[in-house]
Formats: C-alpha cells, structure tokens, sequence
C-alpha cells in the first residue's frame, strides 16, 4: 500500500489482496480486523493454500498478527451416491 | 442406471499436484462420466490447468467440463481449453455433446453462465454501457444454453453450469452478492428445453441442493459444498421412456 489505510478499510484491502495475489486468488474468504490482529476464515484446498494466506497478509501488515482460521476442504471418495431420478 | 460425476471449483494451480489424484483412482468403478463445473484453475493459467489436465489424463471414464470465472482471468481461456483438451476433456461452451454409455444416449449442454441475479431483482441490460454488457451477457449464454439444451437428442439430458440457475442452493451465501452468483435467467432457460439434472459450482457458502421453478433436480457441486472429490448422481434412463413404451403396448 502507498499510504496507511484507515483502520475501517482494512478488512477490504486485505481482502482485495487475497483476491488478486497469484499465489492465493481466494474470492470467499472472510477478514476481520480487532485492534493488531488479523483474522481470516473461509475454505481452501490445500494446506499450502492456506500457508500462503498467512504470509500474504504477513506482507501487507508486518505489523499485524494474523490469525489464519480458514480450512482446508477434504477431498476424499464420496461414501455413496444419490438417486436423482 | 447412469452414474454421474461431478465437482466444481477445483482451484488447481501450483501447489494442487495430487490433491485429486488419489480418489480418482477408483472413479471407473463408480462413476459413468465425470462432470467438471468450472473454476478449474485459480488464475487462469494455462500452466495451472495442465496440473489438473495430468490428474485426469489416463481416466477411463468421459470427461466433460465448462469454464468458470477464475478460467477466464488472465485473458488465456483458449489456451485453458486446449491443454483441457489435449487431456481429452471435452469442453463446452454453449455447445453439447453426447456420449453412449451401455446404450444409454447422455447429452450435456454447458455453459460458464453469468450473473445477474434472481425472481424480482435481476439487473437490466438498461442505462451505463457496462450495465448492458454485463446482464446482456448473460442473457446470451442462456439463450444459447436453451437452444443448444432442446436441440439435444439423447436418453438423458445434463445441463452443466459454473453460475447457479436458482437461489436456493445459494443459502449460506451473503445476500448482497447473489447478483454475481447466478441468475434465474438460466433456470428459464433449463425449465423452457427440458433436463433431467443441472449442474454447477461458484457458490462455496452455499448448499447441495435445489430445484428450478419446474422441478428439476439442480445440485451445487462446488468442492467446498460438498467437501469431497466428487459427488455421485444416478439417474434412470428407462424413466422418460416409459410413458411412450407402455403406450406401445396398450
């Protein structure tokens, strides 16, 4: 960021860094900021993913703890299926 | 009984090598085809899809795909379909196809799909230029979806999408971007042609399942929904034919 932002509009430019880093591009994921934390949710797909999630935001506020309560989704063999029709 | 495959909203890129891969490996004996509702990458890259595109080649089941907004953000969407189909991923866009299984005639006709909104707020193609661009978009594809859907001669007919047709599988998702999540307009086109299953992806706070105004079976398979590789759907091929077989016989 060139300037600090207003501590209101945090939440939307970390978010909106999130959206647009390569090494992340999550659209749905939730951010809120309280006093020196950063606290992000929402699902991912790989425990790198998520990783990633930390150090961007790390890089956007130094400053900051980030705290990184988003999951990794489970992709295992469905167990059955459903009759549709 | 055809068995379908789906999922949605993989998100391949760097880093995703063998997240699918394992619980692939015994899709032949669970699945007919499998069904892939955009969102296959995260930036569009085609380096990314050809991560994905290495998971899936080798499977012994069809594999049929449409693109998903995430698809199509680095302006190289064409680039993503060829390394798609270099894997033998058919892909479409406002195309169908069809594919025998035992005998069975399954079409799909797919489509990315579009925004716009729902049932009594859904933006109009009226006023700013970039108003009529983005709801005139939808209103093409799901032209086009209901044109390519009812010229479909097939046992079953599968519409695969990436935006969802209905609110109802939304739910969990923020009110205020239903807009950028689908739009009825594809439900109208699905309800006008006639299908037996609709599929899509994009709304990962939302939930598995819905129907159109007119019944049909629509189910949100976006990975983060249903929190596994895929999903297995079944359906009766003999069902449609029945009315007109017992009809023969009588």
């Amino acid at each position: 960021m060139t300037e600090p932002r207003r501590p209101d509009y945090l939440p939307e430019a970390i978010r909106e860094k999130l959206i647009h880093d390569p090494r992340v591009a999550e659209q749905d994921l939730r951010v809120e900021v309280r006093e020196h934390r950063v606290m992000v949710g929402g699902n991912v797909s790989s425990p790198q993913l998520k990783q990633r999630i930390t150090e961007v935001a790390k890089e956007l506020l130094p400053e900051y703890e980030v705290v990184n309560e988003v999951t990794v989704v489970p992709a295992a063999e469905p167990d059955g299926e459903e009759p549709v029709s | 009984m055809i068995r379908i495959a789906a999922v949605g909203d993989l998100h391949y890129g760097e880093g995703s090598r063998e997240i699918l891969r394992p619980s692939l490996q015994h899709l032949q004996d669970r699945a007919d085809l499998l069904l892939l509702a955009g969102d296959l990458t995260r930036c569009g890259g085609p380096e990314e899809v050809k991560v994905l595109a290495d998971e899936l080649r080798g499977l012994r089941v069809p594999v049929v795909a449409v693109l998903g907004n995430h698809d199509y953000h680095a302006d190289r969407e064409d680039e993503v379909r060829r390394v798609l189909e270099d894997a033998r991923v058919r892909v479409l866009e406002g195309e169908a196809t069809a594919i025998d299984v035992d005998g069975v005639r399954v079409g799909i006709a797919g489509t990315k799909g579009f925004g716009g909104g729902f049932r009594g707020a859904h933006g109009s193609d009226f006023g700013e230029p970039e108003m009529k661009a983005f709801v005139g978009h939808t209103k093409m594809l799901s032209d086009r979806l209901e044109r390519v859907l009812a010229g479909l001669e097939a046992d079953l007919r599968i519409a695969l999408l990436h935006y969802s047709p209905i609110e109802a599988t939304l739910e969990g998702e923020r009110l205020e971007i239903y807009p950028f999540l689908g739009s009825y307009l594809l439900a109208e086109a699905v309800d006008n042609a006639g299908a037996d299953l609709v599929l899509h992806g994009h709304a990962h706070h939302g939930v598995e399942k819905g129907r159109t105004p007119s019944g049909i079976a629509v189910r949100n398979v976006a990975q983060p929904v249903i929190r596994h590789a895929y999903n297995v759907y079944t359906l009766d091929a003999g069902r449609q034919l029945l009315p007109a077989a017992a009809g023969g016989i009588s």
